[in-house]
């Protein structure tokens, strides 16, 4: 299932990264509003506003509105109960909104507009498979009614168990599969009819390691192919890993939008470079407090601790700084502020609490 | 259409891969038509017998039930009528079973009948009781109209009159003439199913409803395995997948009324009739069993509770409508109370099946009752279903 090399698994590890390299438009500004963010490229597969939907007392959606370009992955994150399931229900037409609009590769999606429901690749949170039926069948099934028949079906459905890497297991009955294996047969079908937008609704939840990182590596795959992903998660750690935005969902609202850099900048936090080195580390943190962005810089131990506005566009120099003063370094630290933090800034509560 | 018909297919794919459909569709009419072959040893499929006749008449009243009554048990293949020299001998005839009855028309009963005095008929019976049955109905009726005509002679003398000979006649021939049922009726008697085609028949429509659950309930399992949001997300009309059980449901429940026909036939000699109107009957009877099957399902809110109330409805029903005790040998009341049932409606187009020469427009009551049962029924349970698939 290796399509593309995974990355690091999260940004805290102890090493350099280069920025992740992306053809997608400038991203738009941080918000904090509810009104969509615009797609900037053409038409967007998706793009919503004013959503509202209430189960009794309870305001489960409360005036959501994002957009989704084509090829960009948009992660909702928050906490169980914040609302992102009942948000992509209502995109995916299997609730009725209250309130707002939700529009599809260009025209209105109501639960009504069955032709449009074509458009979008639904992977429900819950497995949504028989398993009494093999995976092979599973897709069939699945493939003929969103339309796909004949050779054009056999097609698809080999492609997809290719990519999910369950080939070898296509003839077996889906009650034999390990859970990752279930989770990615769940997630070809919804990749089957090859839609604008793929709408992944906590896809990893009970996954091995290494069966979530190939679902993970997947998603990417599919988003540098240029399909629009709509991902929900309330794991910080791969909607920083696959999200180009994320919004911030507490309470049925999305409480902030953007980069992930954007919104770290939100709340003020700045990053931690930490450089284990020998030589004159005094003379070389006071050349480094001189660098613009350097907001700080400490030497004790053997190493020198900085703190700075955006550690990856500075490292470069930072290091080039350093080095020049005679000073040997040994390896290299980055600690960014993550969305966790982001999240306990703006609610006051942790991600999964 | 298309959709409906894609999900139908993935449901009876499922249900012969758990094995259910083999079940409740084939293994269990197979069971239940060799259990009836094991248990009910006599399936001679027409009755058929031999009535004696003593005439220590010989007058014209005796002519009438001799010739005429009688003659019609003959002309319909229910009785060979034979006269007998004498009590004695006909009582030996029916002890040694070289008849199955013998009827006595006593001395002076034409007679009796003109001058308005009691007679008595008698039966000497054996051991065929069906044969017992057919002899007292037969002669019952033929008391019955005779009690007529003596009414008439009665009035005839009160008023200062005197009935002679064809005045008697007359009256007679009226009352034959008049009567809606006489020996007709027990033609109509004749109209009823062999015990193995009525129990077969019987076991059928109401196992149906255990077989065509499979599909009417699908629904349930769509929720609770998960694939319900997906179906729903999917780009086809809500309608689709209700319909899709439904016809799942359909089709279980006529392969298991087929098998139990074909397997009663052919192990218990059952004799349903016609095969296109049996098949009519069948498709019209699963029709109504699937319509209140996909009504069951929306009562509750898991399999479990709606396989329950499955079985409940299905006995109930059964029970009501005349499968464990046929409903001619039930009072009046549950006769009518019966009507309500599918169940009823099915028998009695089977016994009308077991007559002679049954026409489409014979059976064609019960098959519009049916569809009827099973469009309402069914209608109520879609439009329940629809807001479990239709976005809140």
């Amino acid at each position: 299932m290796a399509i593309a090399p995974p990355p690091s698994p999260s940004r805290r590890d102890p090493v350099v990264h280069d920025l992740p390299s992306t053809s997608l438009p400038t991203p738009p500004a941080p918000t904090t509003g509810q009104e969509p963010v615009p797609s900037t490229t053409g038409t967007a597969v998706l793009r919503c506003s004013g959503l509202r939907k209430r189960f009794g007392e309870r305001q489960a959606v409360d005036g959501v509105g994002f957009s989704i370009a084509p090829g960009e992955t948009y992660g909702l994150l928050g906490p169980n109960g914040a609302g992102k399931t009942t948000t992509i229900s209502i995109v995916c037409g299997i609730l009725r909104r209250d309130e707002g609009e939700v529009v599809v590769a260009g025209r209105p999606m109501d639960p009504g507009a069955t032709a449009l429901k074509a458009e979008i690749g639904y992977v429900p949170q819950d497995l949504a498979i028989y398993p009494d039926l093999s995976a092979r069948e599973n897709l069939s099934f699945f493939g003929r009614l969103y339309g796909l028949s004949g050779a054009t079906l056999r097609t698809r459905v080999d492609e997809v168990l290719q990519v999910v890497d369950l080939t070898d297991r296509a003839k077996d009955r889906t009650a034999t599969y390990s859970g990752g294996m279930k989770r990615r047969l769940n997630i070809a079908i919804g990749l089957l009819h090859q839609p604008s937008l793929l709408v992944l609704d906590e896809p990893t939840v009970g996954v091995d390691p290494q069966s979530r990182n190939a679902i993970l590596t997947s998603v990417e795959a599919l988003s540098a192919a240029g399909m629009g992903i709509l991902y929900t998660t309330h794991y910080m750690e791969e909607a920083e890993r696959l999200c180009d935005r994320v919004g911030i969902m507490d309470e049925g609202k999305i409480i902030a939008e953007g980069r992930r850099r954007e919104l770290v900048a939100l709340i003020g936090e700045l990053d931690r470079v930490r450089l284990v080195a020998s030589g004159d580390l005094a003379a070389a943190a006071a050349a480094a407090r001189a660098i613009p962005g350097v907001r700080e810089a400490s030497n004790r131990d053997g190493e020198i601790d900085l703190l700075v506005e955006e550690a990856r566009s500075l490292l470069p120099r930072l290091l080039e700084t350093v080095t020049g003063d005679g000073v040997t370094i040994r390896s290299v630290e980055v600690i960014e502020p993550d969305l966790e933090s982001v999240f306990l800034h703006l609610t006051g509560k942790a991600l999964r609490d | 259409m298309r959709a409906a018909i894609i999900i139908a297919r993935r449901i009876l794919r499922q249900r012969l891969r758990d094995r259910s459909a083999i079940v409740f569709a084939v293994l269990t009419p197979l069971f239940l038509a060799l259990a009836f072959a094991a248990i009910i040893p006599d399936f001679t499929p027409t009755f058929h017998t031999t009535i004696l006749v003593v005439d220590q008449d010989g007058g014209r009243v005796a002519g009438l039930f001799r010739d005429d009554v009688l003659a019609q048990l003959t002309e319909t293949g229910i009785a060979d009528i034979q006269p007998a020299t004498d009590v004695a001998a006909a009582t030996a005839d029916v002890d040694a079973d070289r008849a199955g009855v013998a009827i006595v028309i006593p001395a002076g009963l034409t007679s009796a009948v003109t001058t308005g005095r009691p007679a008595e008929m008698r039966i000497i019976a054996g051991g065929n009781v069906t044969a017992r049955e057919v002899a007292r109905a037969v002669v019952t009726r033929f008391a019955s109209d005779i009690g007529t005509v003596q009414l008439a002679v009665q009035t005839i003398a009160a008023s200062g009159g005197q009935a002679d000979q064809a005045t008697v006649e007359a009256a007679a021939q009226a009352v034959h003439g008049a009567s809606p049922i006489t020996v007709g009726d027990i033609a109509a008697e004749k109209r009823q199913a062999s015990m193995a085609t009525f129990y077969g028949a019987a076991m059928a429509i109401m196992f149906v409803f255990f077989a065509a659950q499979y599909g009417t309930l699908s629904l349930l399992g769509e929720r609770r395995d998960g694939t319900l949001s997906r179906l729903i997300a999917a780009p086809i009309p809500p309608a689709a997948i209700i319909l899709g059980g439904s016809l799942a449901g359909m089709t279980l429940g006529i392969v298991a009324m087929s098998t139990m026909v074909v397997a009663t036939t052919l192990l218990v000699h059952a004799s349903w009739g016609p095969p296109a109107l049996v098949a009519i009957l069948i498709l019209a009877a699963v029709f109504a069993v699937t319509g209140i099957s996909t009504l069951i399902s929306t009562l509750t809110k898991t399999i479990e509770q709606a396989s329950g109330l499955s079985a409940i409805v299905a006995i109930c029903l059964a029970a009501i409508g005349g499968v464990f005790i046929p409903l001619s040998q039930s009072p009046e009341i549950l006769g009518r109370i019966a009507t309500i049932t599918p169940h009823a409606w099915f028998l009695r187009a089977i016994d009308t099946l077991a007559g002679p020469d049954p026409a489409l427009v014979e059976i064609l009551p019960s098959v519009v009752v049916l569809v009827a049962m099973g469009l309402v029924t069914g209608a109520i349970g879609l439009a329940r279903a629809r807001r479990a698939v239709v976005p809140a």
